[in-house]
């Protein structure tokens, strides 16, 4: 019997010609990440087992992206017991204000990421890797102290489902779309809790690597285990400047076992929207045509790439901010921002009206800049809308795309980029 | 065996309401983690030690308990540290299911548990065969035993112990 590519990947990595779901195995890491507000006690953890050096130098990645800069001296604070960590055990890659970026970019970007391979961070979006066809998986500090001291962790194999996607992308529509229209088609954690998710079809070879980090980023959010999209020329090219390291194309056995699997046309699939407190109640956006906002919110590991900043450019040009709307643009890593300053496009924005913000996750956990107040209604690209979780208790998040972001923050209201005068 | 008793829950208890956004950032640590756990699910419990001074034994829940995906390890040490011993639910999110296994508190997936069971009533649990008595209401079931792995590292007293144990013998990890 053939496998999937989740289940090709967790046999070689653990040393087996063969798993089946259900089975129980430790495979080896290929990169730890974790992060400024948490590193500390993966590394006071770490100590605690017995290991004076970490596996592999070249292969724990650190990143300040949920603290930095400080917006208070209890986050100050924080940054410096974190460096001093970072810095004792000798960290390769530690990336730091100035070179930070919001981890799961920074570890797709850099290439630490490798297909084929199964990585895992200390938050939730990890399951962002898969983009580049390796399993990416959300550990806890414990998982990641165990995985410094030995290079391994310990899995679960999971069912996998195949998404097979085709048709043709509507202009304006982006991979966010096709997230939140699962999100609301498989219901929010619900059916989808421990599977491994593999996107495929002509629709995703055709997508970008951006469009396939949004995509599988917000698996986690459907209660998945990751989100995968197998290794093709888009990843190839992706990578090649990326890393030097060896890399093979594991893909899926034709003759693979799925627990499901569904068909999506996306040929009539338009910009989608999540309403406030609830990722799963999505609707087309023709439902919610002309509904007020005033803030306009676009970064984070969803939403906060080049091909973003490229999509709002373009749209915002020789245009103007609508006066009752703060727009925060925040770009996913230094990297993503010092492109997106090359070629034109903070330019472009800045003079619509925008404001773009250091590299970090901002606003979208409620615990940085940006954050939302009482009454505030933001529309978001960020990938996370209940009640309380940019602030406020009383602020409502309504979660798009980007191309939806940029036409309406024009306009002052929720607005179809697919009928913007652009 | 483990015996006391239990607090049923909502669907749907999230892992942030469990832990609210203010107590993200703070240190792992049973104590301090369980004087604000359960703020953010039920009003009542947003005092401190509110859900804590209940006393209770036991968590039951519904479908996808601690779900929307947060993987920090307070959620755990929270509960634990406010005297829970086990939680039965008919799902778990898997970040926390996780987490669970890691420091050896039983997350027990049990079908129906949830329909069985009011708040204060006295349940007695034995991990050993899964099976879940309430002896308030003279009623039974039988939940998905743990997995021998899962048990394994329940009674090293969680991952860390089981892991610090193997280093320290020289024993490979598989």
């Amino acid at each position: 019997m053939g496998m999937t590519i989740t289940e090709k990947i967790m046999a070689r990595n653990s040393g087996r010609d063969s798993v089946v779901p259900g089975e129980l195995v430790w495979t080896d890491i290929n990169s730890v990440m974790t992060m400024d507000y948490l590193g500390k006690t993966c590394f006071d953890k770490f100590k605690s087992l017995g290991k004076k050096e970490v596996f592999d130098k070249n292969k724990v990645i650190c990143v300040s992206d949920h603290l930095v800069p400080p917006p208070n001296q209890k986050f100050a604070t924080m940054l410096n017991e974190w460096r001093e960590v970072v810095k004792e055990h000798d960290i390769a890659n530690f990336y730091d204000l100035g070179r930070q970026g919001i981890a799961h970019q920074i570890m797709v970007e850099q290439g630490h990421v490798l297909p084929g391979t199964i990585s895992i961070g200390t938050d939730s979006h990890a399951n962002t890797y898969g983009a580049v066809g390796a399993v990416g998986n959300a550990i806890g500090v414990t998982d990641a102290a165990v995985a410094m001291a030995t290079g391994k962790a310990w899995f679960r194999i999971p069912q996998s489902v195949k998404f097979n996607i085709t048709g043709k992308w509507q202009p304006w529509v982006m991979a966010k779309d096709l997230s939140l229209h699962i999100m609301g088609m498989m219901h929010w954690n619900g059916h989808l809790l421990y599977k491994a998710l593999e996107f495929t079809g002509p629709a995703i070879e055709s997508l970008s690597m951006a469009g396939r980090m949004t995509l599988c980023n917000m698996t986690v959010d459907l209660g998945a285990k990751n989100g995968i999209v197998a290794p093709d020329i888009v990843t190839e090219r992706y990578l090649r400047n990326r890393t030097s390291d060896a890399w093979e194309m594991i893909v899926s056995d034709e003759d693979a076992e799925y627990d499901q699997v569904y068909n999506i046309d996306i040929s009539d699939l338009g910009p989608t929207i999540a309403m406030p407190g609830k990722l799963d109640d999505t609707q087309p956006i023709e439902k919610l045509i002309g509904q007020k906002f005033n803030k306009a919110f676009v970064g984070t590991c969803t939403n906060g790439r080049l091909e973003d900043f490229a999509a709002m450019a373009e749209i915002m040009k020789g245009k103007q901010v609508h006066r009752d709307v703060n727009m925060i643009l925040v770009p996913a890593s230094q990297t993503v921002y010092l492109e997106a300053l090359r070629a034109g496009y903070i330019e472009t924005l800045v003079e619509a009206g925008a404001a773009v913000d250091t590299p970090s996750c901002a606003a979208c956990a409620g615990i940085h800049t940006g954050v939302a107040g009482d009454g505030d209604i933001v529309l978001s690209a960020g990938n996370r809308n209940m009640t309380g979780r940019m602030g406020s208790k009383k602020a409502e998040i309504y979660l798009t795309s980007p191309s939806v972001v940029a036409a309406s923050a024009i306009r002052g209201e929720i607005t179809d980029p697919r009928t913007f005068d652009i | 065996m483990i015996r006391g008793t239990c607090w049923v829950a909502d669907d749907y208890v999230m892992a942030y309401d469990i832990i609210i956004q203010e107590y993200w950032t703070s240190a792992i640590d049973p104590e301090d983690n369980s004087k604000w756990v359960m703020a953010g699910v039920k009003e009542e419990f947003n005092k401190e030690n509110a859900f804590k001074d209940n006393g209770h034994t036991f968590i039951v829940a519904a479908h996808n308990f601690a779900g929307g995906g947060k993987s920090i390890e307070h959620v755990i040490t929270g509960l634990m540290g406010a005297g829970i011993q086990a939680v039965f639910a008919t799902s778990f999110a898997r970040l926390q299911f996780r987490n669970a296994i890691n420091y050896g508190l039983p997350f027990v997936t049990c079908d129906n548990i949830d329909k069985g069971c009011e708040t204060g009533d006295e349940l007695e649990y034995n991990p050993e065969t899964g099976i879940i008595k309430n002896i308030t209401k003279g009623t039974e079931f039988q939940s998905v035993p743990a997995a021998p792995f899962v048990a394994e590292v329940g009674e090293a007293g969680g991952l860390m112990n089981y892991v610090r144990d193997k280093i320290a013998k020289g024993e490979t990890i598989e």
